[in-house]
């Protein structure tokens, strides 16, 4: 074995040589490994045989534009997640099905400067890409509640008035708070108010459909986003919320806490801003507390 | 006349060069790989590349936001080519790939994919552009993973050692129309000194066969 053929082996990523009709003319120890098919059973092979996933108008389209133009052709992990199911290692499994891939192709030419075949890098970026789910969910989620935070609220907020606005369909806000949260705190200790919190983040959170956005918006207020919602449907929602807490029991160091929540509903309408539909709903909560709490106030 | 520069009559033979690379590539990608694209190059020119942004700005006011896509290539003839669509360009341009993409999680899903479509448009014409012009001169080129550097953003905020005063700037206001959609493209490509210098020697080789 030559040098350069041994470093082909040795590397720690994917490398393949391809014939211009697509047959497998080399396949590295890196593949074998991952695939779990030797080389010496897949050369010769014509590749989509072994990987029918293959089949694609965006793969094959890339293979002719590396024969044809001798282009150079990437398929990222952002967009394509993978090109080769290959099993993620182990601690990822959890987080994904499949090895996250960046993959290359391009060209390999003879003397003449004639395309001979094609060369197919594929590096594992599963770690990498994991890294970034975590911190893209960090950036969204409420690190106690596990629901979404203040930052990504708004901004679904401000994409659901746009479109809201482009296609005039109906938005809803229902915003809430829990009824004297600062005596848990003080009665039970932070400890059972954190307890408390996530409970309530729960129970709301199993209530609402997929396509709405529950949020905690400070210390123990909460947002929930309707889109396609018009009011009189809010209104009911946040009184099944309300029941629901009502009848929640959150058990924290031997006592069993129950709280009550006050909510405010708006509803988006005419020249509406964003701004003026969280201002109703912070009204509207306001006047629920009011009048005597664990009770829901619209403000159309 | 310097080194750096080109002459007017090499930049004739540029032009007829890039006619005749254009068409084939164009030709090529319907044939190919079914895209269907309009090449036309009105307008060649060479700049410092030092004046490129203002060029750049001057030249695009009128489109507001830009995106740019960004792809090296390595050969004789080496340099950054800069693709520039007006933002929001590559929403158009998704449904010229007529394949349907994976779904990709999370909100920003429509970003990423219009940015993914950029660049995979980009890497396309890019590649065949160059590809061919380099071809024609004898040069072969592999090419970086192509980038948006520019995304929505009003200002021009590329790197700084790309409009190095030893850089020069081809202007080639290389107009795309795709599938009668109007969706206008400019390529730039800048090189070094050095390149020109090759790509000056190349462009009289080229003509010599003609001699």
């Amino acid at each position: 074995m030559n040098e350069i053929s041994q470093i082909f082996e040795i590397v720690n990523f994917g490398l393949v040589i391809l014939d211009n009709e697509l047959n497998v003319k080399h396949w590295n120890q890196w593949m074998a490994r991952h695939s779990g098919i030797e080389a010496d059973r897949i050369t010769g092979a014509f590749l989509l045989d072994f990987f029918p996933e293959l089949n694609t108008p965006r793969f094959l389209r890339s293979c002719k534009m590396v024969i044809a133009f001798g282009n150079f052709s990437f398929f990222s992990q952002k967009l394509h997640h993978f090109l080769f199911p290959f099993k993620p290692d182990g601690s990822f499994k959890s987080m994904f099905e499949y090895m996250q891939q960046n993959c290359t192709l391009g060209p390999l030419r003879n003397d003449l400067n004639a395309i001979t075949g094609i060369f197919l890098i594929v590096q594992d970026v599963t770690e990498l890409a994991s890294y970034e789910q975590k911190l893209v969910e960090m950036n969204m989620k409420d690190g106690l509640t596990g629901i979404y935070n203040r930052r990504f609220f708004q901004t679904r907020l401000s994409e659901e008035y746009e479109r809201h606005t482009r296609y005039a369909g109906m938005l809803s806000l229902i915003m809430f708070d829990i009824d004297f949260f600062k005596n848990v705190n003080d009665n039970y200790g932070h400890q059972c108010g954190d307890s408390v919190l996530k409970s309530v983040a729960a129970k709301i959170g199993s209530i609402i459909r997929k396509t709405d956005y529950l949020a905690r918006y400070g210390g123990e207020e909460f947002c929930c986003l309707l889109p396609q919602t018009d009011l009189a449907a809010a209104r009911r929602l946040a009184e099944r919320f309300r029941l629901h807490i009502e009848a929640l029991m959150t058990p924290c160091q031997g006592h069993d806490i129950n709280v009550t929540i006050s909510l405010g509903v708006s509803g988006l309408h005419g020249e509406d801003s964003e701004e003026m539909l969280l201002k109703r709903a912070d009204q509207a909560l306001y006047d629920a507390k009011n009048s005597g709490r664990n009770c829901t106030v619209v403000m159309p | 006349m310097n080194n750096t520069q080109i002459s007017e009559e090499e930049r004739d033979i540029l032009q007829e060069i890039m006619n005749i690379a254009f068409g084939q590539a164009a030709a090529e990608l319907a044939e190919i790989i079914n895209i269907f694209v309009v090449l036309s190059i009105p307008y060649i020119r060479m700049i410092e590349a030092v004046d490129l942004p203002d060029y750049i700005r001057t030249e695009f006011s009128e489109f507001g936001n830009i995106s740019i896509v960004e792809q090296n290539f390595w050969g004789d003839f080496k340099g950054t080519a800069l693709l520039i669509f007006p933002a929001g360009s590559g929403k158009e341009l998704i449904s010229l790939l007529d394949d349907t993409p994976p779904p990709v999680a999370g909100s920003q899903s429509s970003d990423i994919l219009e940015k993914e479509t950029l660049m995979e448009v980009g890497n396309i014409l890019i590649g065949a552009c160059v590809g061919k012009v380099a071809e024609l001169l004898k040069d072969v080129v592999t090419y970086s993973p192509p980038r948006v550097i520019v995304e929505d953003h009003p200002d021009i905020m590329m790197p700084k050692t790309l409009f190095d005063p030893t850089n020069s700037a081809i202007i080639l206001k290389t107009i795309f129309c795709f599938n009668e959609r109007d969706v206008h493209g400019f390529l730039f490509l800048i090189t070094s000194h050095k390149s020109v210098a090759w790509l000056k020697t190349a462009l009289a080789d080229f003509m010599k066969q003609y001699e």
